[in-house]
C-alpha cells in the first residue's frame, strides 16, 4: 500500500528534531532512519542540513521564533515550533530560496497532520523576512541564545577554562571540518593527498596527524577514492592522537577498552605491526562496526563483547603491555559533530560519569603489566572526567605514575593534555600516559 | 539485500494466488529483507509478495512516518473484524490513483514472523487498513477491485494506454 503522499523532507526534519529535542532520541539514529525512507539524494542532503543546522543553533533560532509569534505553541503542536525553526535556519543560513522555504514548509503541515498551522508557517516565515532589518541578534544577556548552549553547561565550560570558554562554545557551533586518515599500510598521506587532487577534492595535510588530510567540504564516503578498498577512514584528527600516545612496539599484546566503533583500534593496527589487540567494547551492536573497519581496511583483531570495569568474564588471565582506556565521557569535546549531546546531557551527568570511569580504570588497572603503560583517553573538556578522575587513581593505585606527554599541541594539564574544541582544526579531546611501576 | 521489481496493474501476474510458507529458512528471510528494502525505497507503507512475483503469503508493512515500525506478517488470517471504515487508499501497483475505500476499521490478525514463531495482534486505523490491503494481494486481489465498475474501467483504461504509449 502507498501512503497518499510520501512525506516531505521538511516534514521530515519536522519529526527528527521533534524526537530529537522532545524525546531524546539520537540524531545519528533518526537521520539513518530518514534517510532510509528518504530515496532522493538531494532530499537526504537538506534532511541532515536542517537537523544539524537547527541543533547547531537551536537556542537562537528559538529565541528568534519567540519574537515572531505572539503565543507559544501548545505542547502538543510542538512539531509545528520544528517545522519554523527549521525554516529559520532554512532562510537565514542556507541558500535555499526564500519562496520556497515559505510554500515548502506551508505544504508540509498538510503531512504532519496540522492543516491548520499553514497560515501560521506561511505567516511567520514572511514576517521573518519582512523583520529581518529590525532582528536584534542575541547578546550576552541571553546568554543561552548568545552561546548556543544551555545555561549549566555555558557555567560549566566557562568555571573549567575561563579563558577560552567563548571561543570553545564558538568551535562546538561551527561546522566541523571532514578530516581523514589514510592507511599508511596502503600508501603515505602524499600519495593520497596526489589521488584526492585527481579526483578534483581539495584537501590539505593536517598538522600534528602524520596520517591526516583535511577535505576542503564534507562528501559521502563513496565518492572518495579507494575507501571501499581500504586506504583511507574518515575520523577527527585528535582521535588520531592516541596510537602514537600509546607507544606500542610490535608483536605486543594490546587491550583497546571501549573500542567501539574502532577508529583507533585500526590506526594502531595500521601504524604497529604484528600487534596482539584485543577490542572490547559493551555494546555488541556497536561493536559490529570494529569487524566492518577490520575487513574493510584488511586488518585483525580479537573483538569481544564485554565490560571493561568487571573483566572476570571475558579477561583470558595473560597481562596486557598496553591498554588504551577511551572512557565513555559526556562528549563535550565533539559537540559540533554531535550537537544533539548539548540537549542530552544534564548536570547529574557529571556525578554519573566520573564514577564510572574510575570504575572502569580500577577494573583494568590490575590487567596491565609492570613496566606497562596506559592511555586514559576522552573527547571530554571537564576536568570532572579527566584530571579529576586520574587524581584520584593515581591515589588509589600507588604502582601508577603519570607520564609527561612531550607534543607540539594542546596544552598541558596537571597530569595530561587537553586540546579544546577546535583548538588545531580538532575536535575536544584528553589525553594522559600512566605507566605502572616495574617489579624491584 | 536488493530492490525487487515491483509489477504493475494491470499485470496477470498481479492475480496470483499465493501459497502459505511451509519452511521457514534463509531463502524466506532474504525474501522479507528484499520486501522491506522495496517497499522503502518505493516509498510505500505495506507491500505483498505478490506485487513481486513472489508467490508466497508473506506481508510487509511499517505505517509510522519515521521507519519505526516495521512488521512482518507471514500466512497471515484474518480472524475477526469489526466497524466499517473508509479511508483514501493508494497501491504501489497501481501507481498515482487514490481512491476511497470501505474496510473493516478493527481486525484480529493471527501470523507468523519471518522466524516461524506464531503471533495474534489486534490492530486498527491505517494499520489495519494496510494489512486488509496486503493480504487483498495475496489473494490475488487489488483495491480497485472494490471500486464501483464506472471506476475501475476508468483507471484500467488509464494503465492500458500508458502501457501501448510504452511499446
Amino acid at each position: 500500500m502507498k501512503a497518499q503522499e510520501s512525506t516531505p523532507p521538511r516534514a521530515r526534519v519536522a519529526h527528527v528534531l521533534l524526537n530529537v529535542i522532545n524525546d531524546g532520541a539520537s540524531l545519528d539514529r533518526e537521520l539513518d532512519a530518514a534517510r532510509r525512507l528518504t530515496p532522493d539524494p538531494r532530499n537526504q542532503a537538506l534532511i541532515q542540513e536542517c537537523a544539524y543546522g537547527v541543533l547547531r543553533h537551536y537556542y537562537s533560532l528559538r529565541r528568534h521564533l519567540s519574537q515572531l509569534i505572539e503565543r507559544p505553541l501548545r505542547k502538543r503542536d510542538a512539531v509545528i515550533e520544528m517545522l519554523l525553526l527549521s525554516g529559520l535556519y532554512q532562510l537565514f543560513e542556507m541558500q535555499v530560496p526564500e519562496h520556497a522555504v515559505v510554500d515548502a514548509s506551508a505544504a508540509a503541515v498538510r503531512s504532519l497532520d496540522k492543516s491548520w498551522a499553514s497560515g501560521l508557517v506561511n505567516a511567520t516565515l514572511r514576517n521573518a523576512l519582512r523583520q529581518r532589518e529590525r532582528f536584534v541578534p542575541p547578546t550576552t544577556d541571553d546568554a543561552e541564545a548568545c552561546w548556543n548552549h544551555p545555561r549549566w553547561l555555558i557555567d560549566t565550560i566557562r568555571a573549567a577554562w575561563p579563558d577560552d570558554w567563548q571561543r570553545v562554545m564558538q568551535a562546538a557551533t561551527a561546522r566541523p571540518p571532514f578530516t581523514l586518515r589514510v592507511n599508511r599500510r596502503q600508501l603515505a598521506r602524499d600519495e593520497y593527498l596526489v589521488r584526492l587532487q585527481d579526483a578534483d577534492l581539495a584537501a590539505r595535510a593536517l598538522a600534528h596527524c602524520p596520517d591526516g588530510i583535511v577535505l576542503e567540504s564534507a562528501v559521502p564516503v563513496s565518492s572518495l577514492p579507494g575507501f571501499d578498498a581500504g586506504l583511507v577512514s574518515v575520523q577527527d584528527g585528535a582521535a588520531q592522537l592516541a596510537a602514537p600516545l600509546l607507544d606500542a612496539q610490535p608483536g605486543q599484546r594490546v587491550l583497546d577498552a571501549c573500542a567501539a566503533p574502532g577508529g583507533k583500534t585500526m590506526h594502531l593496527l595500521e601504524t604497529v605491526d604484528a600487534l596482539e589487540l584485543t577490542a572490547l567494547d559493551i555494546d555488541p551492536v556497536r561493536l559490529a562496526r570494529v569487524n566492518q573497519s577490520a575487513a574493510r581496511l584488511g586488518l585483525q583483531c580479537r573483538v569481544i563483547a564485554g565490560d571493561a570495569a568487571l573483566p572476570a568474564p571475558w579477561w583470558d588471565g595473560t597481562l596486557y603491555d598496553r591498554i588504551l582506556l577511551d572512557a565513555p565521557c559526556s562528549a563535550t569535546g565533539v559537540i559540533r559533530r554531535h550537537p544533539d549531546i548539548k540537549l542530552h546531557r544534564a548536570p547529574d551527568d557529571l556525578a554519573l560519569l566520573p564514577a564510572r570511569q574510575a570504575a572502569i580504570f580500577d577494573g583494568l588497572w590490575p590487567l596491565l603489566r609492570p613496566g606497562g603503560k596506559l592511555l586514559y583517553a576522552t573527547c571530554s573538556i571537564l576536568p570532572q572526567e579527566n584530571d579529576d578522575v586520574l587524581s584520584a587513581a593515581l591515589q588509589r593505585h600507588r604502582d601508577a605514575l603519570a607520564a609527561p606527554i612531550n607534543v607540539a599541541w594542546g596544552r598541558p594539564t596537571r597530569h595530561g593534555r587537553q586540546i579544546l574544541s577546535g583548538e588545531h582544526d580538532m575536535d575536544g579531546f584528553y589525553f594522559c600516559v600512566i605507566e605502572k611501576a616495574a617489579h624491584d | 539485500m536488493a530492490i525487487l521489481q515491483i509489477l504493475h496493474y494491470p499485470d496477470p501476474r498481479l492475480r496470483t494466488i499465493a501459497k502459505p510458507v511451509s519452511v521457514f529458512g534463509d531463502e524466506v528471510q532474504r525474501i522479507v529483507t528484499d520486501m522491506f528494502e522495496t517497499m522503502y525505497a518505493a516509498p510505500g507503507i505495506g507491500l505483498a509478495a505478490t506485487q513481486v512475483n513472489i508467490p508466497k503469503r508473506i506481508l510487509v508493512t511499517d505505517t509510522s512516518r519515521d521507519g519505526t515500525d516495521p512488521r512482518c506478517f507471514i500466512n497471515p488470517q484474518i480472524i475477526e473484524l469489526r466497524g466499517v471504515e473508509q479511508m483514501e487508499e493508494g497501491c504501489l501497483s497501481v501507481p498515482d490513483v487514490f481512491e476511497t475505500v470501505e474496510r473493516a476499521e478493527w481486525v484480529k490478525v493471527q501470523a507468523f514472523d519471518q522466524h516461524g514463531t506464531p503471533f495474534e495482534v489486534e490492530l486498527d486505523g491505517l494499520l489495519a487498513v494496510c494489512v486488509q490491503h496486503e493480504i487483498d494481494h495475496l489473494d490475488g486481489k487489488l483495491f480497485v477491485d472494490r471500486l464501483s465498475l464506472l471506476k475501475r474501467s476508468r483507471i484500467r483504461r488509464k494503465f492500458e494506454k500508458a502501457q501501448k504509449q510504452a511499446l
